[in-house]
């Protein structure tokens, strides 16, 4: 390869066109989450654009400490959504990302996850065949993994529920309701990989190509036409990023679908039966699934088809929901920012009057769940998944 | 570059995270909302009053310019170092200190973001009315700063006259504090009211106890559709006249109102010249009884279509179509310099008439919204700050308008204050004698001239 060292650093055309449009107004700062957190204008949407304008017009040099303030991001997109000159942030939070890495300043625990997908497969460092450690306690084994390449459904689980104990009971309850329901799935096992999302968002979409090419393959030896994911992150990685990664035609004639869309197709089609459950709960939009996929209703649906729930919403909801810190991979780049960020959250759920947070998100469970329990906050944290399939008439209340 | 001793004392009296030097921190507090800028040499983020105090006293002795800055969202390029030293942030300082039922005020540190402020105030059922746009990303200490206004300053007045008292520090790091919670106080000059839209050129606001109101009980709003922006004007004035106290009278001209639908596509008419907003409140009958009259005024005055909002959603959304537009005009140009010209409200025609004519004579388009009631308009003037000709022009836009606002027995500022882009004018508006006395009490107060140098008064 051909590289000039001393050839001005490249930035991309669109995203230099958007930071044009930001007129400094400021309105991002009272959305970003981690601004609020830590009032410093460098850490914030306004201040990000700042630095990669100067940056762009070599009045900034990329270097660790830009690169700090860049990683310090939970590209949950909030900033995006406000913004007043309709300027697209993700363009340049991602690409400023991809500059950082190509030019090695990525910090060195990302480049360390990104090494650790590459050579393991998976976010955690495990022997991939562990993929199915979740299923080990199930009372039988899943017939998703005897699907003969004969499916209908291939459920891609998704390094933190496939490898997380906290996790299990997510991919567990799916894989429950599909069983009642006769839905014909398959499991992939060891041969899923890392969707790659967290290469792109530390700017090394290239890199995720070769996770997009085997995953595809993976899901095509099921037979599968539709896949489905509790991973709002695998999920939008595969609708949106897998699309510009792939060449056309890779993903043709496969069907990319969350969970919460499936389960409320069933519920539509009075595949799921519900017993009552009286209680408040509040569901929280993970960025990945409703501000940058846009699927806000699927999930509202299922729980008004369950009887006497009473839904409330929080004060920041659909398109303007706060994160809840999980994202960006800030908490593998600043764990102790990432963990100061779910409180508020929590506070706005138990203002709602909610007893229960109901996600469609392994990393938002985690997330949430462990900064209730660090600030007893006395709040029940559970995926769709888990209540759909613990609501499900004819089973005993769990 | 600061001396390394200095760097070190300060980092003794905030703590070394506290004090930023990096260069992507100097790069992010070099701007506001304006399209200028400049670097300062370090950043400071004080936690109290005496952190702010011990500051102060280093910034005395080595004779280190200080620029105080909230959330950087000022209009008047008033919180940019120009002349380098230390920004001192006070975002960390944001803690409500006292919540006063008896007396209905709140005391807060002045980094508090103005809208936790007004939130708490409205939780227990009573209303802040100061509401500049920025509510949700400006500091209450900024607003005080500059007196900041918003929509419903037209009938409850702006920042300054709900501030009651004030801690500050003076260029020396003395600490004083100023008012109090008596609702009459004639003793002594009333250096609240002094301090109030100083911008950081007398002391540092670190501190301020605000009065509250009861909350009016129902609002109601209407948005009434002018073929012809001067029908608009008259029915400003004939709903003033009429003796319906509107909370709040905006203005959106046809540009605004394009810019604005492009970014919201919520069906705003694209073929008028202006759209009135309006909005009455008071108890149920009150509000009713006065926005059915100014709908009914505005019809008599030329309006095409007036619609009263059904529902507090709709009302809603009325009033994002109009929040937006500042931010939404970087779409048609790359930069845009809002001024905040105000005149008598009777005036209101003229000036509008007066504006799309210097638009004309320059060749740059200027975009008409603001607080139309009040007679503070927000001509937005668009331009592309790459080019130095159009540059050029700007400048004779800026110096036309002043004139044009002075001319008609107006302002330069309504509510975004001097700061730097205004400073030229301020002579021509206020005449020489009573900037040379604002200049005494400048020295007065700041001998060394050390806080937010160079902002308000030309250089000598």
């Amino acid at each position: 390869m051909t590289t000039d060292d001393t050839a001005p650093r490249s930035v991309g055309q669109v995203a230099e066109e958007e930071a044009l449009h930001c007129v400094l107004c400021g309105k991002c700062l009272s959305v970003c989450p981690v601004y609020r957190e830590t009032r410093i204008e460098t850490l914030s949407p306004r201040g990000k654009v700042a630095l990669y304008r100067a940056a762009s017009e070599g009045d900034l040099a990329l270097s660790a400490g830009y690169a700090d303030k860049f990683y310090t991001c939970l590209m949950c997109e909030a900033c995006r959504e406000v913004c007043p000159s309709g300027v697209e942030l993700d363009a340049i939070l991602n690409q400023s990302r991809s500059d950082l890495a190509r030019n090695g300043f990525m910090p060195d625990s990302l480049r360390q996850l990104s090494e650790t997908i590459i050579i393991a497969g998976n976010i955690s460092n495990e022997d991939n065949v562990q993929r199915l450690g979740w299923t080990a306690n199930l009372e039988s084994r899943p017939a998703g993994l005897d699907h003969g390449g004969q499916a209908d459904v291939a459920y891609f689980v998704g390094c933190v529920s496939s490898l997380f104990p906290a996790s299990y009971q997510i991919p567990q309850s799916l894989v429950e309701i599909f069983e009642k329901a006769d839905v014909n799935y398959a499991l992939m096992g060891s041969d899923e990989r890392c969707c790659g999302y967290p290469l792109f968002l530390n700017g090394e979409g290239e890199r995720a190509l070769e996770m997009a090419r085997h995953n595809v393959e993976a899901v095509r030896a099921t037979g599968a036409a539709r896949v489905v994911m509790t991973c709002p992150s695998c999920y939008h990685m595969w609708k949106y990023i897998y699309p510009e990664l792939l060449d056309d035609g890779e993903l043709d004639g496969l069907e990319i679908l969350h969970e919460t869309e499936v389960l409320a197709e069933m519920a539509r089609e009075g595949r799921l039966r519900f017993k009552p459950w009286p209680v408040t709960v509040t569901y929280h939009d993970s960025c990945d699934l409703g501000r940058k996929s846009g699927i806000f209703e699927p999930p509202r649906e299922v729980l008004r088809a369950i009887p006497e729930l009473e839904l409330v919403e929080m004060a920041d909801h659909h398109e303007n929901s706060l994160c809840c810190g999980g994202g960006g991979n800030l908490e593998t780049y600043d764990r102790e920012l990432a963990q100061a960020l779910p409180r508020r959250r929590l506070e706005q759920a138990q203002d709602a009057g909610a007893k229960y947070i109901v996600v469609s998100c392994q990393q938002c469970k985690r997330t949430l769940f462990g900064a209730a329990r660090r600030e007893r906050i006395r709040l029940r944290v559970m995926d769709l998944a888990e209540v759909v399939a613990r609501q499900l008439e004819g089973e005993n209340d769990a | 570059m600061l001396d390394q001793n200095i760097i070190d004392e300060l980092k003794s009296i905030v703590g070394e995270r506290h004090v930023l030097t990096s260069p992507e921190d100097l790069v992010a507090y070099s701007y506001d909302a304006t399209f200028t800028s400049a670097r300062p040499n370090l950043v400071v983020l004080p936690d109290s009053t005496q952190e702010v105090s011990e500051v102060l006293k280093v910034a005395n002795r080595e004779l280190i310019p200080v620029v105080p800055r909230g959330m950087g969202t000022g209009l008047a390029a008033g919180s940019i170092p120009f002349g380098g030293g230390i920004v001192l942030a006070l975002t960390r300082m944001d803690r409500l200190l006292e919540f006063d039922h008896d007396n209905m005020m709140a005391t807060a540190e002045a980094g508090i973001i103005t809208s936790e402020l007004s939130d708490a105030v409205a939780r227990e059922g009573y209303f802040y009315p100061p509401d500049p746009t920025s509510d949700y990303y400006s500091t209450l200490g900024g607003n005080v700063a500059c007196d900041a206004g918003g929509a419903h300053c037209l009938k409850y007045g702006i920042t300054g006259h709900y501030v009651m008292a004030l801690e500050v520090v003076l260029a020396d790091g003395r600490v004083m504090r100023v008012g109090g919670k008596a609702t009459k106080n004639v003793t002594g000059y009333d250096l609240v009211r002094l301090l109030v839209g100083s911008e950081g050129t007398l002391a540092v606001i670190t501190e301020v106890t605000v009065r509250f109101i009861a909350a009016p009980e129902t609002e109601r709003t209407a948005q009434a559709i002018f073929p012809q922006l001067t029908d608009a004007g008259r029915a400003i004035n004939a709903v003033l006249a009429s003796g319906v106290n509107p909370s709040m009278v905006e203005i959106m001209d046809e540009t605004a109102i394009k810019s604005v639908e492009e970014y919201l596509n919520i069906g705003l008419p694209l073929d008028v010249e202006a759209i009135l907003l309006i909005q009455t409140d008071g108890d149920e009958a009150d509000a009713v009884r006065g926005i059915e009259t100014a709908a009914e005024i505005c019809r008599q005055n030329g309006a095409r279509e007036v619609r009263v909002a059904a529902t507090p959603e709709e009302s809603e959304e009325m009033w994002k179509a109009r929040s937006s537009i500042s931010g939404s005009l970087g779409r048609i140009r790359p930069n845009k310099l809002g001024e905040d010209v105000t005149v008598p409200h009777s005036a209101v025609p003229e000036m509008i008439a007066r504006i799309k004519e210097i638009s004309i004579k320059w060749g740059l388009p200027i975009v008409i919204f603001g607080h139309a009631g009040d007679g503070n308009l927000h001509p937005n003037i668009l331009f592309d700050k790459r080019d130095p000709e159009e540059m050029e022009r700007v400048e004779e836009v800026v110096g036309d308008l002043f004139r044009a606002a002075v001319e008609v027995g107006g302002s330069l500022s309504g509510e975004h204050g001097v700061g730097v882009l205004k400073r030229p004018y301020l002579e021509m508006a206020m005449g020489p004698l009573a900037v040379e006395m604002q200049k005494r009490i400048k020295r007065a107060w700041d001998p060394n001239n050390i806080l937010n140098p160079g902002k308000i008064f030309p250089p000598a």
